[in-house]
């Protein structure tokens, strides 16, 4: 398990430095596009060398990535041309607020989905797995703009219930958080409960649970101690290869809430052409898709001992 | 010449003016405007306009007696970086800087020019020389007293090619074209300007003289566009990091994208009582839907537009009301007309023929807007003459192509980048249809508004939105004079630029509209921009915000508004 671990890391590792090398390279290796950037489109040739100059800029592209990637690994990754401040000192604000929407959703619809896909492996073909499968297909086949407008239309310009958008302006307020969650809620809880409804009937199709059933345990018995275990193996990796998609998959939710997270936060500079942001961003979308695949593998090689090494 | 400054002066062409109104050749408020631009408080043009016509009515807007101190303004907009004034690009970036700084003078909701920093001006007989006398009494935040120190160090910053504003456009007629000794790529001489001698003086502490090389009317309006806010003489650069007005509110919190939250300063206010504590802008994207969201859920009081699309939404909305502005404002579909295939007369004007304008407002806007005719000079400003109406003939415009080489059409590409909504976009999708029957394949390339503000000046065919302005001469001047920094087309015609400072000179309306026809006849037959629409403005407010007016330029003045809660 060590080994795996350490090789695991160790791909990591060089995922990002890969990554960081490609990212570098596409951004920065045309020096006046970047200096055009800062100064503004109508900067003057002469003004853009001397801000080269002045930014280290005419040192090679290895020396330059080197103090760029030692830059980034302390934090800093220049200041936003669009925001005017530090990328830092947007970048883990909106980070937190969008692993506070992940936490939100997550903390509602892991134990929902997994509970739904359960009831519906439980027993196959049954009403009650017919129905739970129609409503997880319905939900997820609605993209999140249709539901996002829906939702509003009822809860927001219908009802009045909640407020529209979620930009929590006037300091944290729970409640702008609901039409938010509820919308990836819909979206995402389908496929987390057909995951774990594919996995749970096929463990409950396999001869040792009909053994145990012969053998006459009870059935919740078989379901909690037998069943339950294996067949959350396949929804594990999903759920925690959800944290990819909750990071950079989340803009049209992001966008029509007006809500301040990581997803928008690169949108707006991919429009603006802020490349100090989205160089940030990028690194650190990578750093949570490569940690969060690490996460997964090292988890399902705990949980599936077949293929656990020896 | 002036009378001297201690005996009250009343300009030699406002009897004419008043005869004019009297004899049902003027209308009232052409009047009050071109009045109160020669230098007549905006009272005693109301008083003598009222006296001629019968009509009552007053310059106060309606009384405020029951208005209520305190409380806080929460708008929904689009919180962008804000630096330098002379700069600024958006209106948006102006709302929030105009609580803080101010202008020397203020264009109303009425379309008439006042004074407001500016006690009062005067004008030369001959249009040349304008002298303005500043109020008194009015500190900056840090305590200085404002003067003419002031406003010179803004005309000056104003007419240097180095700064880059375009307000260097706006005043033209202050600046003079100098050869820099370099050469532009095709060898000819690389020109840059500079102000005129004796563009700048100040006469006292609180009286400065601008000088213009041609006739100026509306030197009092141009003072009023987004980029001519006042900064203090020792102005660094950056109004957000450093505020210092003379307005009723200061800078609190800011934070591009997020939010603007402005206070009130804990000082008299120079201009009289100030309703608002607060005025908080928060940005919830440039989107309709999610400004109208925010509305409808009570997070913010007011929203600074939507689009046509969310209209129904927004009538349908109880507690609200929604106001609607008639504008100057549009879009143009504008061609680098030195490139080909847009490099010939021929082939512009074939594509002008090929559109049919009657149908864009109905088509684009619910019938709200109203057709253009392609030389930016609007049917609601002062000046506008009624050319004859170009008529779509698709078998002429075909002819036309024909003659300039292109007997099978040609493809073009334009640029759109909808900065100012959805509707740009429909309407090039218009175009594109339109200019399909003359063998003109239109390709659009939709790109995000910030890359089209990248590239609005540079691209070969692009589809740029214009804000409103109360004269069609200042977008002229900014936009299609030869050489000026927002001359998007690089259209250079001497005989437009002559056509326009003859224009600009006349006092009297009937001279000055006849003066117009040379000026869009010229830019319209040298076919510029193909102008299909001009597009009204919506915004909508809670019923408890009280005293909002709807300005056509979008600009926020919320010096008189309070919440009735």
């Amino acid at each position: 398990m060590l080994i795996l671990i350490l090789r695991r890391l160790g791909s990591m590792v060089l995922i990002m430095l890969v990554v960081s090398i490609i990212l570098f390279a596409i951004f920065e290796t045309d020096k006046l596009s970047v200096a055009g950037k800062v100064l503004g489109p109508y900067s003057s040739l002469e003004q853009r060398e001397i801000w080269l100059e002045k930014n280290g800029y005419n040192q090679s592209f290895w020396t330059r990535y080197m103090i760029w990637a030692g830059n980034a690994m302390r934090g800093d990754f220049g200041q936003s041309l669009q925001l005017k401040v530090p990328v830092s000192e947007v970048l883990w604000p909106r980070l937190a607020n969008t692993g506070l929407l992940a936490l939100c959703l997550f903390a509602i619809m892991i134990p929902m989905s997994l509970c739904m896909g359960v009831l519906a492996g439980m027993k196959e073909g049954s009403f009650q797995d017919r129905a739970i499968t129609v409503f997880s297909v319905l939900t997820t086949s609605i993209p999140e703009f249709a539901s996002a407008t829906l939702l509003t239309a009822v809860f927001v310009f219908g009802l009045g219930w909640l407020p529209g958008t979620s930009s929590m302006t006037g300091g944290f307020n729970f409640t702008e958080l609901i039409l938010p969650v509820l919308v990836l809620l819909l979206y995402d809880f389908g496929y987390i409960t057909r995951m774990t409804r594919a996995s749970m009937a096929e463990v409950m199709n396999s001869q040792y649970i009909r053994t145990a059933v012969l053998k006459g345990l009870p059935y919740q018995r078989v379901i909690m101690r037998h069943a339950l275990r294996n067949a959350l193996i396949a929804p594990f990796t999903v759920i925690v290869l959800q944290l990819n998609w909750l990071l950079s998959g989340v803009i049209v939710v992001e966008v029509f809430f007006a809500y301040k997270g990581f997803g928008k936060l690169l949108l707006d500079a991919a429009l603006f052409g802020d490349i100090f942001v989205i160089e940030a961003c990028t690194l650190v979308a990578v750093f949570v898709a490569v940690a969060s695949q690490f996460i997964s593998d090292i988890g399902y090689t705990y949980l599936n001992p077949r293929i656990r090494f020896s | 010449m002036y009378i001297k400054k201690d005996k009250p002066r009343i300009h030699p062409a406002i009897p004419e003016l008043a005869k004019d109104l009297k004899n049902g050749n003027l209308d009232r408020r052409e009047f009050l405007r071109t009045s109160t631009l020669l230098g007549l408080s905006a009272g005693a043009a109301y008083t003598m306009a009222n006296n001629l016509t019968g009509i009552v009515s007053s310059v106060i807007p309606a009384a405020r007696a029951q208005a209520k101190k305190g409380g806080t303004l929460r708008v929904s907009m689009e919180v962008q970086e804000m630096t330098d004034p002379a700069l600024f690009d958006w209106v948006q970036k102006s709302n929030v800087a105009r609580h803080i700084n101010e202008f020397l003078t203020i264009t109303g909701t009425d379309n008439i020019t006042r004074p407001y920093l500016a006690e009062k001006w005067e004008a030369s007989d001959d249009l040349t020389e304008w002298i303005f006398t500043l109020k008194k009494g009015i500190n900056w935040h840090n305590g200085d007293e404002f003067n003419a120190e002031d406003v010179a160090f803004n005309f000056n910053r104003w007419l240097d090619p180095n700064t880059g504003s375009s307000n260097i456009g706006l005043f033209s007629s202050m600046t003079e074209d100098v050869d820099t000794g370099e050469k532009n790529e095709d060898g000819t001489p690389k020109m840059t300007k500079r102000a005129i001698d004796g563009a700048v003086e100040i006469i006292d502490s609180h009286t400065i003289k601008i000088k213009n090389s041609q006739p100026v009317l509306a030197v009092p309006e141009n003072l009023y566009n987004y980029p001519t806010m006042i900064v203090h003489r020792g102005f660094e650069g950056n109004i957000s990091a450093a505020p210092n007005g003379t307005g009723p509110y200061t800078l609190g919190d800011f934070a591009v994208g997020e939010k603007a939250i402005l206070k009130r300063v804990d000082k008299p206010y120079w201009g009289g009582e100030i309703y608002l504590d607060e005025i908080h802008y928060y940005d919830h994207g440039s989107a309709s839907a999610a400004q109208m969201a925010a509305l409808a859920s009570g997070q913010v009081d007011s929203i600074y537009e939507f689009d046509i699309g969310a209209l129904q939404m927004a009538q349908n909305m109880p507690g609200f009301t929604i106001f609607e502005a008639k504008t100057a404002q549009t879009g143009v579909a504008r061609m680098h007309i030195d490139k080909a295939p847009l490099d010939k007369r021929e082939v512009r004007q074939a594509m002008m023929m090929a559109l049919d304008t009657s149908i864009y407002p109905k088509l684009v806007f619910q019938e709200y807007g109203v057709a253009a005719e392609h030389h930016h000079v609007a049917q609601i400003h002062p000046e506008y003459f009624a050319l004859p109406q170009i008529k779509q003939d698709f078998e002429k415009a075909k002819k036309m192509l024909a003659d300039a080489g292109h007997p099978n059409g040609f493809e073009v590409t334009i640029d759109v980048g909808n900065t100012n909504g959805p509707w740009q976009q429909h309407t090039c999708e218009l175009m594109k249809e339109q200019l399909a029957n003359i063998g003109v394949t239109l390709n659009l390339n939709v790109v995000p508004s910030s890359k089209y503000w990248e590239v609005w000046k540079t691209t070969p065919f692009g589809f740029t939105a214009w804000t409103h302005r109360p004269l069609g001469t200042m977008v002229l001047s900014l936009g299609y004079r030869s050489g000026v920094p927002w001359n998007e087309t690089n259209y250079a015609s001497a005989e437009f630029d002559a056509a326009l400072d003859k224009a600009e000179s006349f006092i009297d309306v009937d001279k000055r509209k006849a003066a117009m026809e040379d000026v869009e006849r010229i830019i319209q037959s040298d076919a510029v921009i193909l102008q299909p629409l001009w597009t009204p403005k919506f915004f909508a407010a809670s019923d408890k915000v009280r005293g909002l007016e709807a300005h056509p330029t979008q600009y926020h003045q919320f010096h008189k508004v309070w919440i009735d809660a």
